[in-house]
């Protein structure tokens, strides 16, 4: 059976337009989509059922004792961290918020370690943002900055911008300025027409240099700045501000590195700058698919992004504080429940470490890199495989996710449910 | 020889990301890309191995040569190998120096460590199903 607008859910892109052909319980060809698509789509690494770590080694487990265990343990903990909920939907998202709230925990999501640094940033000084759609069928001029779409996300110059028909930019590639910054010659530096090459640490430096220039002030900017030099960074310039559209689009080149936050507010106060001359935007490039839908999620349930602390039985928010990795580096919680992430492969594993130490617990539809670090792990659906739900964008635009095949699995937000129905319970007796 | 790291996502990292038990993520995730002059320098061959070491540990890699890499920086993909070395230091940001660690990079004869055994190191249990 061919499936049509099946919705990828690997990256934040969320591609809409995949064919995709299912013999049974399996996806046996992907259609449209990139190279991640099809492994996301075709992988095969399913945990079979839930397993529980004991003295011995590892015990399958029924899920009725997986549930009742993980109830108990968030129930015995004093200071439980909530962590993942990036590659999952809303609906599941929006059960942990609930489970936090009712044990006073902290939960955070996986925009702390990707693009949390850039909503410090747009809580300071704004997001002059605007739909892929928009740059799609506008941008003349596209900026990408310390990231590579090539490999990060594949499709995102196809669909939205270097080489895609827009209405008014009939002539796709021919009709677009490409300029890419980084500190590495990228795949995607190889595609653009202006590639700065910045050095190491040297992003505030040249973004503060860009932001004179379009003042006027091309004067006071020294013969080299970072490694670029003026008269690049005056010709820039001008094709920013020579564009009817342009379109920034920035990743953890600027979030990762010395700066953090404060390079990504560099980069939205230049945006601004140019937009006293034309029309600009600024977004980020997100990463996993509903890792934007996480943010949306925690902002309507507790007015906070990530980082959310309900220990005072209220919303607490304090990144630096209540972060995941600063809790689990203090060695603050003592108990964890992680859900569609995989903070053992993408943590520091100084961090990571403490989660070994505590009574963890992984829901999870594959094994994975926490998986020997987890006291328990659950399996579950994989969202917009064989489930369905809402994800976000990385525009902030609601996508719906299909469900493509039927498995045996249950949905995650089935299982949260469960938990949060059985601490109740407990709470309440 | 003294380098700062960068890691970050590349096509056969996120093609295998849900494979983390697979020889070829294995393979996708320990690679150290380097500049041909500092391998050069190192005095060894693409495909020799390195020991890096940082502030937070250290980890065996394999060299990959990367004309794209500056001088004076390696990069490797995001993944469990990277963060063995990545200090959980955030500067009260909640975000690590995952674009910048300051490592020591010499050639070693030691294997390339399986993922299992580089979770055991930091308490961890291997599952094989």
């Amino acid at each position: 059976m061919i499936i049509k607008d099946v919705v990828c859910p690997f990256c934040g892109c969320l591609c809409d337009d995949l064919e995709v052909e299912v013999d049974g319980q399996r996806v046996i060809r992907v259609q449209n989509g990139c190279a991640l698509a099809e492994s996301t789509f075709t992988g095969s690494n399913r945990l079979p059922a839930p397993i529980r770590r004991n003295a011995m080694g590892w015990e399958e487990i029924s899920y009725d004792d997986a549930i009742s265990d993980a109830a108990d343990i968030l129930l015995s903990a004093d200071r439980p961290l909530l962590y993942g909920w990036s590659s999952t939907h809303g609906e599941t998202q929006s059960c942990g918020v609930h489970i936090a709230e009712l044990i006073g925990g902290v939960i955070d999501n996986t925009s702390t370690v990707c693009h949390g640094p850039s909503i410090l940033a747009i809580q300071e000084v704004g997001h002059p943002g605007c739909t892929l759609g928009q740059v799609k069928n506008r941008a003349d001029v596209i900026v990408y900055w310390g990231c590579n779409p090539a490999e990060a996300h594949p499709r995102h110059m196809s669909r939205y911008t270097t080489f895609a028909t827009g209405f008014f930019v009939p002539e796709a590639r021919h009709g677009r300025t490409v300029i890419v910054v980084d500190t590495r010659r990228t795949e995607s530096a190889e595609i653009a027409d202006e590639f700065i090459r910045i050095e190491r640490g040297g992003d505030y430096e040249v973004l503060s240099a860009l932001r004179a220039i379009v003042q006027g002030k091309s004067s006071i900017i020294p013969s080299e700045v970072a490694g670029v030099s003026r008269e690049q960074l005056i010709r820039v310039s001008e094709i920013c501000k020579k564009a009817k559209f342009g379109a920034i689009f920035f990743g953890l080149g600027l979030t990762m590195s010395a700066g953090k936050y404060k390079n990504v507010r560099n980069a939205i106060e230049l945006t601004d700058e140019l937009n006293r001359h034309t029309k600009f935007t600024i977004s980020p490039l997100r990463g996993h698919s509903n890792v934007y839908g996480s943010n949306e999620v925690f902002t309507w349930i507790t007015g906070y992004p990530y980082a959310v602390d309900f220990a005072r039985g209220i919303a607490f928010y304090n990144p630096g504080e209540t972060t995941a990795v600063d809790i689990l580096q203090r060695g603050e919680c003592d108990a964890a429940l992680i859900v569609a992430s995989d903070p053992g492969a993408h943590f520091p594993h100084s961090a990571a470490a403490h989660l070994a130490k505590i009574p963890t617990i992984l829901i999870d539809p594959h094994q994975t890199a926490t998986t020997p670090l987890c006291r328990l792990q659950i399996p579950c659906t994989m969202t917009g495989i064989d489930a369905e739900g809402t994800a976000y964008r990385m525009d902030g635009v609601p996508i719906r996710y299909k469900k493509i095949i039927e498995s045996s699995y249950p949905d995650d937000a089935y299982l949260l449910r469960r938990i949060h129905d059985r601490i109740r319970e407990v709470q309440g007796a | 020889m003294k380098a700062i790291l960068n890691t970050g996502r590349t096509i056969s990292q996120g093609v295998e990301v849900e494979h983390k038990g697979s020889p070829v993520y294995r393979a996708a995730v320990s690679v150290c890309y380097m500049n041909p002059v500092d391998l050069m320098d190192l005095g060894i061959e693409e495909g020799a191995r390195v020991v890096l070491t940082s502030r937070a540990g250290s980890i065996v890699l394999t060299t990959w040569t990367a004309e794209g890499v500056n001088r004076g920086e390696v990069f490797v993909p995001l993944g469990p190998y990277a963060n063995h070395i990545i200090s959980a230091e955030t500067h009260a940001t909640g975000m690590p120096d995952f674009k910048g660690e300051p490592v020591e990079i010499n050639p070693t004869e030691e294997r390339v460590k399986d993922i299992g055994s580089v979770m055991e190191e930091i308490g961890g249990l291997w599952y094989d199903h």
